[in-house]
């Protein structure tokens, strides 16, 4: 009697405590399904504020975790939040590292493919965004590290929607637009190394991809040239001859290795007078005043009718 | 997409713009030979009496940027308590008694006259034709392994009337 007794409330305890974790399961599940379920009315209804918390919840939840739509819907709402708050936002670009995170991984749960397009859709438009950020952190903020890391988020989503997508003439554009602005900047900064050097390692990689470049070889060549030139023209008058020799040995050798980015412009285009001109100011740089004088004579001969 | 291809655009359009050149108002070799001409005051003694007045650095022959640095330099150094005054003509200026006369390439060929007329008066000739050192001046400038570097004639600097300092053949191709 005893035994049957204690069986007997130890029975209902278990009862209890089943029922209790059955009914918390079943409120969690369809907790979590109405929760995606009213993501996706708030995204409909544009409010991705408050969609927000809702989708943080649901890619961490058991049974919403592995569901493609809930990473995609996710992905929706961020994107969408990056979106609200302006097309060259810098700021909110946390939210868009989260959006094309998120298809990524709704791209590799969907195995049937049921959002393939949609998911796409925003990687293709992230990438662009990645695209544009990366420019205007050129131009405002001269932050070329961040935009760097940008372009290459660009290229990365890009080459996910697109594998054979020929990179080339955009990294020749992005690389020789950096390498432009430093130099500019480099130039207007008394000649700031700092600038220079941000200045030749975009051209360089130009040179990487394409070492016929005009631009790049002409920028690069006018760069070493005004990096020697500027260590003549900030040294005092009162250098002693051994400091003087000194200068001068390091002028020489950042005007030679001017030359034959110079001579690779002029090799291209023989016609280009700024090469011309650049020549005779690096062969004159170099004391060999007869080259000077035929880059010269040849740059006269252009403007001859 | 449309919107992306006007935002290159305007990018390329932006930039294509930049006009990055040589340093187009600044001369090198100019720099180096301004510098020189200063550091020879430093290595020679001139006579009492040009001890007193501006100090004159005289060039002969055209070279606007050597012209330019020496004005330039002289707005900011002195030779000891004398101000620098820089002079430039193109033929020889017998009005002129000058510390130091540059001879430019062009002018070279005034050489012995000059000699001759400053012998003794303590002026230091300076030139940059090869050999001139060997036919009259004190100080010639010659381009080595693209660098430029000086020929010292010591011989000719005493019969310039200059008193000369030991360290300075150390430092110069000696011709004698």
């Amino acid at each position: 009697m005893y035994k049957v007794l204690r069986v007997s409330k130890s029975y209902h305890y278990l009862k209890g405590f089943f029922s209790f974790l059955l009914v918390i399961f079943c409120h969690n599940y369809y907790a979590q399904s109405d929760l995606l379920f009213e993501a996706q009315r708030l995204c409909n209804e544009k409010k991705f504020d408050q969609a927000l918390p809702l989708v943080d919840k649901i890619i961490v939840h058991p049974e919403t975790k592995s569901d493609p739509a809930s990473w995609y819907t996710r992905s929706f709402t961020y994107f969408y939040i990056y979106k609200q708050a302006g097309q060259y936002n810098t700021s909110k670009i946390n939210e868009l590292d989260t959006a094309l995170v998120s298809c990524l991984k709704s791209m590799k749960l969907d195995t049937g493919n049921t959002y393939i397009n949609e998911n796409k859709s925003i990687i293709k438009n992230g990438a662009i965004y990645y695209y544009k950020v990366s420019t205007v952190l050129l131009q405002d903020s001269l932050n070329n590290i961040k935009s760097e890391k940008f372009y290459d988020n660009y290229k990365k989503y890009t080459a996910i929607i697109d594998p054979s997508f020929d990179f080339k003439p955009k990294d020749i554009n992005y690389y020789n637009t950096t390498g432009g602005i430093f130099a500019d900047m480099y130039m207007k900064n008394n000649f700031n190394q700092k600038y220079g050097d941000v200045a030749k390692y975009a051209l360089l990689k130009v040179l990487e991809i394409d070492n016929k470049n005009i631009s790049a070889n002409m920028n690069l060549g006018i760069l070493y040239y005004n990096q020697g030139a500027t260590l003549m023209r900030m040294m005092d008058y009162d250098v002693d001859l051994a400091q003087l020799d000194v200068i001068q040995e390091n002028a020489k050798k950042l005007f030679k290795q001017s030359l034959p980015f110079m001579i690779k412009v002029y090799s291209l285009d023989p016609k280009a007078e700024k090469a011309l001109e650049s020549l005779q100011g690096i062969y004159s740089a170099l004391f060999d005043e007869e080259k000077a004088n035929e880059f010269k004579q040849k740059k006269e001969a252009l403007n001859k009718p | 997409m449309k919107k992306l291809i006007k935002y290159s655009l305007f990018i390329v359009l932006a930039f294509s713009s930049l006009s990055f050149q040589i340093q187009q108002n600044f001369d090198p070799n100019a720099k180096v030979k301004a510098v020189f001409l200063y550091n020879f005051t430093r290595y020679f003694e001139w006579p009492e009496k040009m001890k007193s007045g501006n100090f004159i650095i005289h060039i002969v022959g055209t070279n606007n940027s050597l012209s330019g640095e020496l004005n330039k330099m002289s707005a900011s150094k002195q030779v000891g308590n004398q101000k620098l005054e820089i002079k430039n003509s193109l033929a020889l200026d017998a009005s002129i008694q000058p510390h130091i006369i540059f001879l430019l390439n062009e002018s070279s060929e005034i050489l012995k006259e000059i000699s001759s007329k400053y012998k003794g008066k303590g002026t230091l000739i300076v030139t940059e034709k090869s050999g001139l050192a060997k036919s009259g001046s004190a100080i010639n400038f010659v381009a080595i392994d693209s660098k430029l570097k000086f020929e010292y004639s010591k011989a000719n600097a005493v019969k310039a009337g200059l008193k000369t300092s030991e360290e300075l053949k150390s430092l110069a191709i000696a011709v004698d």
